[in-house]
């Protein structure tokens, strides 16, 4: 079994398929119940192909996963010139654990739909929309799955835009309502805008890496880094535009994350997400929850490796925006599903945040968690908005614990792991404690701890001086003079220390400095002087904002994730009508509490590590020194083996279960309790506090969910109309005023030789040319009624005759060519 | 089991692509095309027709660069379809759209008459 796991995962993809083409042709002869079991047979065995396959991942030891990745099967589809087009499984840590984890997820999500589309798949046209949802659910699951086992980018792409339209197709399943395809057209266009900047992206991959792989992506990215050709060749002819190579690569990631700015609804793209929620609820739950949205994130981690400091500084700055902004928006929704979807979007923000500022594994980590958990948040409000008979507001609701005890503990249970529950100083928490500290930490080091020292220390010893500046101060002749003084900071002193960071390198192959630094690799880390070489060099420190904005939001987080759950399901009844209707369904329940239990157990042991290996695998089977891949735990060099890759070890002192404790160690207590006391006697306390003076101006605003919406709509939309608007003037003055300016011409002179010719003076005959033009029209006329007969007006007797006279001039045509 | 001919032609005309594939392919899709525009009554299905009838002629334009003329002439014009085919299609739909207005359906049978 050489390619086992390959094989497996790609049957894990294509059973979904399966399930889709089943329901696709057949589905509408199943009725009701049973089309659902369908699709939720082939995601189960999916679930059960993933399952296998991390098991026997987790059995591997590292080195022996080293060699399945890089010995990965790999088909050969074609070929673009000498560019080759591989299908194959990019087979690796993350691969596994994101294929585990979006089977799982979709199982839990895809039982839970059976109970709950039971009630909300109402008749059109008398068809009922049952097995059509499930078969667009199993259309998603397959192009997930394959968006995640993609080795190369252009099936990447190819995917991404598959779940881009099952997106699309879901968020517009009650399309017979106006607000639903709105939501469903406005989805897809905003990702269009995203697709637009990935193509480019993409585009310039093949242009100037050309390849299509992932890896050799990489690979050749670094070599052309190293020796200054290619895309960071110092002048590259744009269209006529001189670039130089770095900015070129900067470019280049920008537009790839272009792509996650619109599936991961990063600022300022992030408006079709909530309108998404017009979608059923476990639609919102699986794919702008837990799974398509984070694809954008996915699609960061994978490319990371071909993002440039600019790039990193890029993606670091929108996932700041992007966290700060939607969950200040989130404290103001009253619908229980919209305070949900900005909650996404924060988290989202958090963990492009974390992979801008070089927090790989934490931002990852945190992906996997928060789609346990938003998944689980999602569900339970299902069965709140089924149980409430539809009601989605949270003013309407409470009291409801007593009514839907396993909805609100398993809710609850949801806020404390969004919130980051956990104990300080101990390493005792839920998922979001240890990932969200940590995506924080990296973030402390990254703007505290970078420029600590330029001075080289006593134990560097000069010899490892020179290759480390060689390799370095190469590329950075090809520095654009418009780069900030920050970054010439940086290349002009290419070895710098952090006090309490450890950088290191792994060898490398590329012959400039390899065996060099390799050999003092172990060097620097027995002596502990941390020395940053490459790219990593030119890496910028953070501005403090981008540390502080995180910090405070994550007091904002548990805020209003309390808010939402205590409104919800404590305090009195505020609507007699929904709370006499609220009841429990098993079917609905029994998927929240595997997902709990999954949110609390298979976190930090089970994810953390493997994610933590696919972080270096990933780097060590790539050889590129672009990556700075922060780490809480990896203590040494030798963890990442001879990976060659720019491992920070950052220090045990400054983790955030410990050092930053005072800053973020107790937010999720200071969150939940704020608003406890707020809310704790109904909606009265936090009336009254809107209505304070500068807090209602705030209020006002993020109700209007800070103008976004109007702002896209008057100029982009309004801009459109106006556009239309002139087009349409132009043509009703210009176009139609020439044309009626002839035709009144040839009027005037129609009329004066008319006079001149025809003069009727006083005789019963007509004039002579009356009666030649009479003649002429009667004679028209004849022909005219004959030759109407075979113009019916039908297109399809045009077509008919026209291909039929074709086929006999073709036939006449052959028989004479025959006949020489 | 079958003749060594029967092999050979197997090989060589059936599993190896050449120029033969994509003509049988085009004038299937040109075909599909024609009797979707004859059979349907809905205007966008005889939009749909008319472009399979245009991606035929596109990949007759492909092929034959591909296989008899070399260069990228046809590539070319077969960009140009594409360019075409795309304006045909925001065009027809909104002819469709105003026949819509008019007639309140797209039945293009019901617009046989040239006048309201």
């Amino acid at each position: 079994m050489d390619h086992q796991y390959e094989s497996l995962l790609a049957i894990g993809v294509l059973i979904p398929l399966i399930g889709f083409v089943i329901l696709a042709l057949f589905g509408h002869r199943f009725g009701k119940p049973y089309a659902s079991y369908v699709a939720f047979a082939a995601i189960v065995i999916s679930c059960i192909l993933a399952t296998w396959v991390l098991v026997g991942w987790h059995g591997t030891g590292d080195a022996a996963r080293d060699e399945l990745t890089k010995n990965a099967y790999r088909y050969h589809w074609g070929s673009m010139g000498d560019i080759s087009i591989d299908v194959g499984v990019k087979l690796d840590s993350l691969t596994v654990i994101m294929f585990f984890m979006v089977t799982f997820v979709s199982s839990c999500i895809f039982f839970f739909s059976i109970g709950y589309m039971e009630g909300h798949s109402d008749e059109i046209d008398g068809q009922s929309k049952y097995h059509r949802f499930f078969c667009y659910f199993s259309l998603f699951a397959f192009s997930m799955l394959g968006l995640v086992v993609s080795s190369s980018l252009l099936f990447l792409f190819i995917f991404w835009e598959l779940v881009g339209l099952c997106s699309y197709l879901l968020i517009g399943f009650y399309f017979d309502k106006k607000f639903a395809s709105d939501a469903a057209i406005k989805a897809f266009v905003t990702n269009r805008v995203g697709d637009f900047g990935f193509i480019i992206g993409l585009a310039m991959v093949v242009l100037y890496l050309g390849t299509f792989d992932l890896d050799e992506a990489a690979r050749n990215f670094s070599t052309d880094f190293y020796a200054g050709t290619g895309i960071f060749a110092s002048s590259i002819n744009l269209f006529g535009w001189q670039v130089s190579g770095m900015t070129l690569a900067t470019l280049m990631g920008i537009g790839l994350f272009c792509g996650a700015m619109g599936k991961s609804a990063q600022f300022p793209l992030h408006v079709w997400l909530p309108d998404a929620m017009a979608g059923p609820t476990p639609v919102s739950a699986l794919i702008h929850a837990a799974t398509m949205v984070a694809a954008g994130v996915y699609l960061v981690a994978r490319v990371f490796r071909l993002l440039t400091p600019d790039a990193q500084f890029f993606v670091a700055v929108i996932g700041c925006i992007t966290l700060t902004i939607t969950a200040l928006i989130a404290i103001v929704q009253t619908d229980i599903k919209k305070v949900l979807a900005y909650s996404t979007l924060s988290q989202l923000g958090y963990m492009i945040f974390g992979l801008g500022v070089g927090a790989w594994v934490a931002a990852l980590f945190h992906l996997m968690t928060h789609a346990f958990f938003k998944a689980m948040l999602f569900l339970c409000s299902g069965q709140v908005i089924e149980g409430c008979h539809h009601e989605q507001h949270i003013t309407k609701m409470g009291g409801l614990r007593k009514k839907m005890p396993f909805t609100c503990w398993t809710f609850f249970v949801g806020v404390l792991a969004i919130a980051g529950f956990g104990i300080p100083w101990t390493h005792a928490g839920l998922g979001g404690f240890f990932s969200k500290d940590e995506i924080l930490a990296v973030a402390y080091e990254r703007t505290y701890n970078w420029h600590d020292t330029d001075a080289p220390s006593e134990s560097h010893s000069a010899t490892s001086e020179p290759p480390s500046v060689k390799a370095v101060s190469a590329p950075h002749q090809t520095h654009p003079p418009s780069e900030t003084p920050e970054q010439h900071a940086g290349s002009i002193q290419p070895v710098r220390h952090a006090g309490s960071t450890a950088f290191t390198e792994g060898g490398s192959d590329d012959g400039i400095h390899g065996g060099t630094d390799d050999a003092h690799g172990g060097d620097h880390h027995a002596t502990g002087t941390p020395k940053k070489t490459g790219i990593a060099a030119t890496l910028p420190a953070l501005p403090k904002w981008m540390f502080y904005l995180p910090i405070i939001i994550a007091y904002v987080t548990p805020f209003y994730m309390m808010r939402c759950w205590w409104l919800t399901f404590c305090g009195k009844p505020r609507d007699k009508h929904v709370y006499d209707h609220a009841h429990e369904n098993w079917k609905m329940f029994v998927p929240l509490v595997v997902l709990a239990v999954g949110t609390v157990f298979c976190s930090y042991y089970v994810f953390r590590p493997l994610i933590h290996h696919a972080a270096s695998g990933e780097m060590g089977a790539t050889h590129t020194p672009a990556i700075v891949a922060f780490d809480g735990t990896a203590k040494t060099i030798a963890d990442a083996g001879d990976k060659m890759m720019m491992t920070l070890t950052h220090d045990e002192g400054k983790d955030p279960h410990h050092a930053l404790i005072g800053l973020v160690g107790f937010a999720w207590i200071i969150g939940i309790g704020i608003a406890w006391l707020i809310y704790r006697n109904g909606l009265a306390v936090g009336k009254r506090i809107t209505q304070i003076w500068p807090i209602s101006w705030c209020h006002r605003a993020l109700v209007q969910k800070l103008y976004f919406d109007h702002v896209y709509d008057n100029v982009l939309v309004g801009g459109t109309i106006v556009l239309g608007a002139v087009a349409y003037l132009f043509d009703k003055i210009v176009v139609d005023g020439l044309v009626n300016l002839t035709a009144a011409f040839g009027r005037v002179i129609g009329i004066f030789t008319g006079r001149q010719l025809d003069m009727p003076v006083e005789r019963y005959d007509i004039g002579l040319v009356d009666a030649i033009a009479n003649g002429i029209a009667r004679v028209a006329m004849g022909i005219g009624t004959v030759a109407r007969r075979p113009q019916s007006g039908r297109i399809r007797t045009y077509v008919l005759i026209a291909t039929g006279s074709v086929a006999v001039v073709l036939a006449a045509a052959l028989i004479a060519g025959a006949a020489d | 089991m079958f003749p060594d001919e029967f092999y050979d032609f197997l090989l060589d005309g059936v599993l190896t692509i050449g120029l033969t594939h994509y003509l049988i392919l085009s004038v299937l899709l040109f075909s599909l095309g024609i009797l979707c525009m004859v059979t349907k009554r809905n205007a966008i299905g005889i939009l749909i027709g008319v472009e399979l009838v245009l991606n035929a002629a596109s990949i007759n334009f492909v092929a034959f660069s591909k296989y008899q003329t070399g260069g990228l002439d046809g590539h070319i014009v077969a960009l140009f379809i594409i360019l075409l085919a795309a304006a045909e299609a925001a065009i027809a739909i909104a002819i469709f759209m105003n026949f819509y207005n008019t007639l309140r359906t797209i039945d293009v049978d019901r617009g046989d008459e040239l006048r309201l």
